[in-house]
C-alpha cells in the first residue's frame, strides 16, 4: 500500500449568514432532487432566534451551493440543542431552549418546506434553567431532555396533542448536572456531565442510572465537560463521547472503568496523537469512512467517527490511526451533521455567522483495498464492479494511472 | 453629546431619544442642527414617574421606564416598567452591519499572519544586523496581505458575462461597487506596490473606471452621464443626430474609457449596410478615429483581455509610439476629408476627440465633470510620464482650481491626502470615511515602505498615554469589536499585538465575559489558555462556580471551583452542603448524592473540605452492608471508615453525634467488641470535644432524639469495658 498521502479530495464551500448558527442538522429528503436542512439561528442584532428550514441547491453552475429559505419559525428563546428523526414520512425536530423549554416540530418538505410547531412543553417545573441536551428517538415518538439542574425527563408525544405529556426520571436537585444525552435503545439512554462522567438509563429500572461511568478517570488537571455522546446503532454496548481538552473516549459498558481513549487527554500508556486541544463540541460515528482495517472488525474496536472543536478541525479519526483533518477553521466549528442518506456530504456551523458544506471524494486509499482484498473472500465480479466504480471516480484524481497499473 | 429625553406617558405609550453632538439645550434648535431622534415604544399605560439611562453593549443605549405606582388599582397585567433598548446611529449606509462583521471575521487571519511575518523578520534582522529588512519578501508579504484584505471587500468582476453582447449595452454592471473597496485599493495602488510606481497614473486610470459611479451621488459624473444615455440610447434611431451622443463618448475618451467609446462609435448609423455607400467617407473617418483610439499606447504592466490600447512596459519605446500615435492624429485632424463630410455633428463630434486625443487643455476641461476625472485625463493625454507624487500633486492641485469641489466626498479627501504624502491626513481620512477598522488595517500598508511614516506612527507619544498612535488604533478597534457579543472573541488577535496596554486589556475584556453558558465561558477558557492568562483562567472558573452553587447547580459550582483549585472556596461551600447532607443523605437520596461524590473523586486536595463527604458515603455504605448481611467483617470495615472518619480533621464536628448515633450498632456488636481500648478512648474524647463545642453560641444542633447523647455513651462506656477485658 506505498501510495501517495491522499490529498484532501473533499469540496468545501462556506457560504456566510447574517446571523450566529447555534446549530445545523440535515432533514432527511422526501426525494432525490431536494435537500433540505433546518438551521437554529440567532440575529443578536434584534436579539432574536429562530429556526429556519432551507433547501440546499448544489447549484453545479455557480461557485458554491445556494441556500435558499423556506420557512422560519421563532422560539421562546435560544436553542440549546436541535435534534432529528426521521419519522415514516415527515421530518421531526426537538428543540431545546435556553429557557428550559422543548418544542417538536414538524416540517412538510413537500408541501413547500413549512415547519411549524407540534407541541410544547414550557411549564415551570420542566427544568430550571436551560436545557442542555436534547435526544429524539428514533421513529420519533419520545424525547428524553437533561440539563444542569439534574433533571431527566422524557417527553412522549404521541397523538396530536399540542400539549407535551413529561415524566421526570429522575431529579438530581443539582448536585450533578448533565450536558449530553444520547438514545441507546427504545428503552435505554446514556447521559453525559462534568468531570467526563458518563452514566447509563435504564427505563426498565427507575430510580437512578443503572451504570455510572467515573468521571476524573484521567486524574486532576485534564478533567472536563462531556459535551456530545453517540451510540452506533448496531453497538449499543459502547458509549462515545466528546469534551473538553480534545478528549474523545469511549465507555464499553462490558469493561466498566477502563475509557478507551481515542484524541486527547490520554492515560498516559500509548501516545496519542493530539489532534485539538479544547473543547469538542460533537461527536458522531461516521459512516462514510470504511474502517482500514476490515479484517479486525471485533466488537471492542471502535467504529470511524467524525469530531468538530473550538479551534475550528473538523477530522475523522479512527482507533489506532493517524486522524484525518477535513477542516481547519480559524474559528471554531459549533455542530456539524453528517448527512445519512447522502453521508458523503457534512454540514457544519462556524462561529463566524457561516456555514460550510463539505463534500467528500473517496480516497484513493480505499481503492487500493478493494483490489488486494483475496478472491475468495471477494468475488471476481464484485471486484470488477468496485473497479469499474472507482474508475470513473478517480478519473479526475491525479494518481489513478498508478492504481490502475498496480493491478 | 448632549442627551435628551422626551417621554410622553398616559394614552401616547411613546417616547424618543434625541442625541445631539451640540452643547445646546434647546430641543426645537437641536432637531435643526442634526440632532438624531430615535423614537421608541415603551407601551406603558400609566404615567412615566422615573427614568434610567445606562449604555448596553455596543452602540446602544437601554432606557429603563419606570411607571407610577398606582396605588388605586393595580391591574394585574400592567407592567411597573420597562427597559427598552434605543440603538443609536444607522452605521455606514452602504455596508450593513452583518457586512462589516464579515470583513472583520475575514481580515483577522491576513493580519496575524502579516503580524508574525513581521515578527520574524524583526528577529532575524537583528540575529544577522542586516539593516533593511525590506526585502523582495517583505514586498510579497504586504501583496499578499494587501490582497486578502481586498478580496473581502467584494469582487468587481461581473456577476455573469452575457452571452450574446448587446450592442446597444454600453456599461457592463457589475457588482455594486463600495466606498471601502474604493479606498483599500487606492491605498494599495501607492502603499503596497512600490515597484511600479512608473504606472501609476494607468491604475488610477483603471481605478476610476471601477469606481467613478461612487461619486455620482454627490457630483455629476462621466459614469452616470454614461448611465443617462444608456438608457434612451435604446429610443434612439439616428445616433449621431443627438448631441449629447457626441458629448457622452468624448467624456468617456477623456477618462480613458476605450472600449466603450469604440463601442458607441460603431453604433453611428454610417455603419448601417444601407447607408454605407452613400455616408463613405464619413465612414472611413469615423473608422479612422476608432482605430486610433484602439490604438492608444499606453504605459502599464499588463493589459487586461478585451482591453484596447497598446501596452509599453519600457520608457523609450513608449514615448517613441506616443510621438507616432500623436503625428497619426496631427495628420488626421489637419486632413482634407472632413470638408467631405457631409453631416456637421458627425464632424464636430469627432475632432472635439481628435482634441482630447492631443491634449487639448480646454477639451479635457468641458469634458470631465469632477477634479478627479480632470486629473485622471491629464495624466492620460497631457502629462502620462508623470513620476513622483511631488509632481502628481501639483497636477491635483491644478485640477482642483480648474474644477473646485462643490462638496467633499471622502475619497477625494483620501486621494488628496495620499498625494500630498501627508500621512496624518490619510489616517484621518480614513478614521472619519471608514472608520476604525479601515485605520487599523491601513496602517500596515502605510508603515510598510515609509520610514517617514513609520517614524510618525511607531513613535511613542506621552500624550497617549506612552503609546504610538499605531496602538492607540488597535485599541480603539478592538474595543469595537468588544462591544459585540459576536466579535468580542476576535478582539483578542488585535489586543495581542498592543505592545504596552493590550495584555492588560485582554485581561479586562476576559474577566467581564458573562459566564452564565458554557459555550461562552469555555471560550473565555480556551482564549485564556491560548495567551496562557492562567490566572484569569482560575478567577473566571471561580465566578462560574460561585454562580452555578448560587443557582442550586451545586454539581457544576462544585466541578469549577474544583478546577480552580479554590479550596477556599469548596471550603465555604462544604459547610452549606453539610447542612443539607445531614437531613438528605438518607438510604433512597443517595443516588443523587452519588454522582456529586464520584465528580469529587479521592484527591483531596482538589476536593477540599468535601473530602469528608467521599468518606461518609464509604461509610454509610458499609453501614449498609452490616445491616444487610451481619458478618464481622462487613462489621470491621465499617469501624474502620468510622476511625478514619472521626480521626479526619475535615469531619465536622456536628457531625460527631449523628456519626456515632449511627454506629451504636457496631458499638454495642454482639459477638465481641470491635473497637479496641485505644479506639474507644478517641471516640469518647471526641464526644467530649462535642460537649465543649456545644456551648459555643453558633453550634448546630444535629436532628436527633433526645436520648442519643446518652445511649451513645453508654455503648461506648460499655465497649470500653469490654475492650479493657478482652486485653
Amino acid at each position: 500500500m506505498a501510495f501517495a498521502a491522499p490529498q484532501n479530495p473533499s469540496r468545501v464551500h462556506r457560504i456566510p449568514q447574517s446571523k450566529y448558527i447555534d446549530a445545523v442538522r440535515w432533514l432527511s429528503p422526501v426525494s432525490a432532487l431536494d435537500r433540505f436542512a433546518a438551521v437554529a439561528y440567532y440575529d443578536t442584532d434584534t436579539n432574536s432566534p429562530s429556526i429556519e428550514i432551507i433547501c440546499v441547491d448544489p447549484n453545479p453552475q455557480a461557485s458554491s451551493p445556494i441556500l435558499t429559505p423556506q420557512s422560519s419559525w421563532t422560539p421562546p428563546s435560544r436553542i440549546s440543542s436541535l435534534k432529528t428523526a426521521h419519522s415514516t414520512h415527515q421530518p421531526i425536530l426537538a428543540a431545546a431552549t435556553f429557557s428550559g423549554s422543548i418544542h417538536i416540530l414538524v416540517s412538510d418538505l413537500i408541501n413547500g418546506g413549512t415547519v411549524e410547531s407540534e407541541a410544547t412543553v414550557s411549564e415551570l417545573g420542566f427544568h430550571s434553567g436551560p436545557v442542555s441536551a436534547v435526544d429524539l428517538r428514533e421513529g420519533g415518538t419520545e424525547c428524553v431532555s437533561v440539563g444542569e439542574d439534574g433533571r431527566v425527563n422524557l417527553v412522549s408525544f404521541v397523538g396530536d396533542s399540542s400539549k407535551l405529556s413529561y415524566r421526570r426520571i429522575f431529579d438530581a436537585n443539582g448536585l450533578v448536572g448533565y450536558t449530553a444525552v444520547k438514545w441507546a435503545s427504545p428503552s435505554e439512554f446514556a447521559t453525559g456531565g462534568y468531570g467526563f462522567g458518563l452514566q447509563w438509563w435504564d427505563q426498565r429500572r427507575p430510580g437512578g442510572p443503572v451504570s455510572q461511568f467515573k468521571g476524573n478517570w484521567c486524574q486532576g488537571k485534564t478533567s472536563g465537560i462531556v459535551h456530545s455522546i453517540d451510540i452506533h446503532p448496531s453497538r449499543k454496548h459502547t458509549c462515545l463521547a466528546g469534551g473538553s481538552s480534545g478528549t474523545v473516549f469511549a465507555w464499553d459498558l462490558r469493561a466498566q472503568q477502563q475509557p478507551i481513549v481515542l484524541s486527547g487527554a490520554g492515560t498516559g500508556e500509548a501516545p496519542i496523537s493530539l489532534l485539538s486541544e479544547s473543547e469538542v463540541w460533537e461527536v458522531q460515528y461516521d459512516c462514510y469512512t470504511r474502517s482500514s482495517n476490515i479484517g479486525d472488525i471485533s466488537s471492542t474496536r471502535i467504529l470511524p467517527i467524525m469530531i468538530c472543536s473550538e479551534d475550528g478541525i473538523l477530522a475523522v479519526i479512527e482507533q489506532g490511526e493517524e486522524p484525518l483533518e477535513l477542516l481547519a477553521e480559524p474559528c471554531a466549528i459549533n455542530s456539524f451533521d453528517i448527512d445519512q442518506q447522502n453521508p458523503s456530504d457534512v454540514i457544519c456551523s462556524l462561529e463566524w455567522e457561516s456555514i460550510a458544506i463539505l463534500t467528500r471524494n473517496r480516497t484513493t486509499n480505499d481503492f487500493g483495498f478493494s483490489i488486494e482484498r483475496p478472491s475468495f473472500f471477494w468475488p471476481v465480479y464484485l471486484e470488477l464492479l468496485i473497479v469499474q466504480y472507482d474508475y470513473e471516480t478517480l478519473q479526475e484524481s491525479d494518481n489513478w494511472t498508478s492504481v490502475v497499473t498496480r493491478k | 453629546m448632549v442627551l435628551l429625553i422626551r417621554v410622553s406617558g398616559g394614552d401616547l405609550l411613546d417616547g424618543g431619544v434625541h442625541v445631539d453632538d451640540d452643547a445646546d439645550l434647546d430641543t426645537r434648535w437641536c432637531c435643526e442642527v442634526g440632532a438624531a431622534v430615535y423614537p421608541f415604544h415603551h407601551g406603558l399605560k400609566s404615567p412615566i414617574s422615573r427614568l434610567s439611562i445606562s449604555w448596553s453593549r455596543g452602540n446602544s443605549l437601554r432606557v429603563s421606564v419606570f411607571a407610577a405606582p398606582s396605588s388605586v388599582e393595580s391591574v394585574e397585567d400592567d407592567a411597573g416598567g420597562t427597559v427598552v433598548e434605543v440603538k443609536l446611529g444607522g452605521g455606514d449606509g452602504e455596508i450593513s452591519d452583518a457586512h462589516w462583521r464579515r470583513i472583520a471575521y475575514g481580515s483577522v487571519s491576513p493580519f496575524a499572519l502579516l503580524q508574525s511575518r513581521k515578527n520574524a523578520i524583526s528577529s532575524l534582522s537583528k540575529m544577522s544586523m542586516n539593516s533593511s529588512p525590506y526585502d523582495a519578501d517583505w514586498w510579497d508579504y504586504i501583496m499578499e496581505y494587501s490582497k486578502d484584505i481586498n478580496a473581502l471587500l467584494g469582487s468587481q468582476k461581473p456577476a455573469s458575462v452575457p452571452v450574446i453582447d448587446d450592442p446597444k449595452s454600453v456599461i457592463v454592471k457589475g457588482e455594486e461597487p463600495t466606498n471601502l473597496k474604493a479606498a483599500w485599493e487606492l491605498l494599495e495602488m501607492f502603499y503596497a506596490e512600490k515597484p511600479s510606481h512608473l504606472c501609476l497614473p494607468e491604475r488610477l486610470v483603471d481605478w476610476l473606471a471601477d469606481f467613478d459611479s461612487l461619486f455620482s451621488g454627490t457630483h455629476p459624473t462621466v459614469h452616470s452621464k454614461l448611465v443617462d444615455f444608456q438608457k434612451e440610447l435604446v429610443n434612439l434611431q439616428v445616433v449621431e443626430d443627438n448631441p449629447k451622443y457626441w458629448e457622452v463618448m468624448s467624456s468617456a475618451l477623456a477618462v480613458g474609457w476605450l472600449d466603450i467609446v469604440v463601442k458607441m462609435l460603431r453604433l453611428h448609423g454610417s455603419y448601417q449596410l444601407d447607408q454605407l455607400s452613400n455616408r463613405e467617407t464619413e465612414n472611413g473617418l469615423v473608422e479612422a478615429v476608432a482605430v486610433l483610439i484602439s490604438k492608444m499606447p499606453r504605459m502599464r504592466l499588463d493589459q487586461e483581455a478585451g482591453k484596447l490600447g497598446e501596452c509599453f512596459k519600457a520608457k523609450p519605446d513608449f514615448v517613441k509610439a506616443r510621438e507616432k500615435w500623436r503625428a497619426q492624429i496631427n495628420k488626421l485632424d489637419s486632413s482634407a476629408f472632413w470638408f467631405q463630410c457631409a453631416h456637421l455633428q458627425t464632424r464636430e463630434g469627432l475632432r472635439s476627440m481628435l482634441q482630447i486625443m492631443l491634449g487639448n487643455a480646454n477639451s479635457l476641461c468641458s469634458a470631465t465633470c469632477h477634479w478627479i476625472e480632470l486629473y485622471i485625463s491629464h495624466l492620460l493625454y497631457i502629462r502620462p510620464l508623470t513620476v513622483g507624487l511631488e509632481s502628481m500633486y501639483s497636477l491635483a492641485q491644478k485640477s482642483i482650481q480648474l474644477k473646485p469641489m462643490a462638496s467633499a466626498h471622502r475619497l477625494m479627501g483620501l486621494i488628496i491626502g495620499i498625494l500630498g504624502e501627508n500621512t496624518e491626513v490619510v489616517l484621518a481620512e480614513c478614521l472619519k470615511g471608514f472608520g476604525p477598522w479601515m485605520v487599523v488595517h491601513a496602517i500596515e500598508l502605510l508603515t510598510a515602505g515609509s520610514d517617514h511614516a513609520e517614524m510618525l506612527l511607531l513613535e511613542e507619544r506621552p500624550n497617549l498615554g506612552g503609546i504610538n498612535i499605531e496602538e492607540l488604533h488597535r485599541l480603539v478597534y478592538a474595543q469595537v469589536l468588544s462591544s459585540h457579543p459576536l466579535t468580542w472573541q476576535i478582539a483578542p488577535i488585535y489586543l495581542i499585538s498592543c505592545m504596552k496596554h493590550g495584555m492588560v486589556l485582554l485581561q479586562i475584556l476576559l474577566s467581564k465575559q458573562p459566564v452564565q453558558h458554557n459555550q461562552l465561558l469555555l471560550k473565555s477558557i480556551e482564549i485564556c489558555r491560548l495567551y496562557e492568562l492562567h490566572s484569569i483562567t482560575a478567577n473566571i472558573m471561580k465566578i462560574a462556580g460561585v454562580h452555578h452553587w448560587k443557582h442550586g447547580r451545586k454539581g457544576s459550582g462544585v466541578f469549577w471551583l474544583q478546577q480552580a483549585r479554590d479550596e477556599y472556596r469548596l471550603n465555604r461551600i462544604a459547610q452549606q452542603l453539610f447542612d443539607s447532607v445531614g437531613k438528605t443523605i438518607s438510604d433512597e437520596s443517595f443516588k443523587q448524592w452519588e454522582g456529586l461524590i464520584q465528580l469529587l473523586g479521592s484527591d483531596s486536595k482538589t476536593a477540599g473540605g468535601l473530602e469528608f463527604l467521599h468518606k461518609y458515603r464509604d461509610f454509610k455504605k458499609s453501614l449498609q452492608h452490616v445491616f444487610d448481611g451481619k458478618t464481622t467483617d462487613a462489621a470491621r470495615r465499617a469501624v474502620e471508615s468510622l476511625i478514619s472518619l472521626m480521626k479526619n480533621p475535615s469531619t465536622p464536628q456536628r457531625f460527631y453525634l449523628p456519626l456515632l448515633y449511627d454506629s451504636l450498632k457496631l458499638l454495642n456488636w454482639k459477638d465481641r467488641p470491635l473497637l479496641n481500648v485505644s479506639q474507644t478512648n478517641l471516640l469518647l474524647t471526641k464526644l467530649q470535644d462535642l460537649s465543649l463545642a456545644r456551648l459555643r453560641p453558633d453550634f448546630i444542633e444535629s436532628e436527633l432524639p433526645p436520648q442519643a447523647l446518652n445511649s451513645v455513651r453508654l455503648a461506648l462506656a460499655t465497649n470500653l469495658g469490654r475492650a479493657i477485658l478482652e486485653e
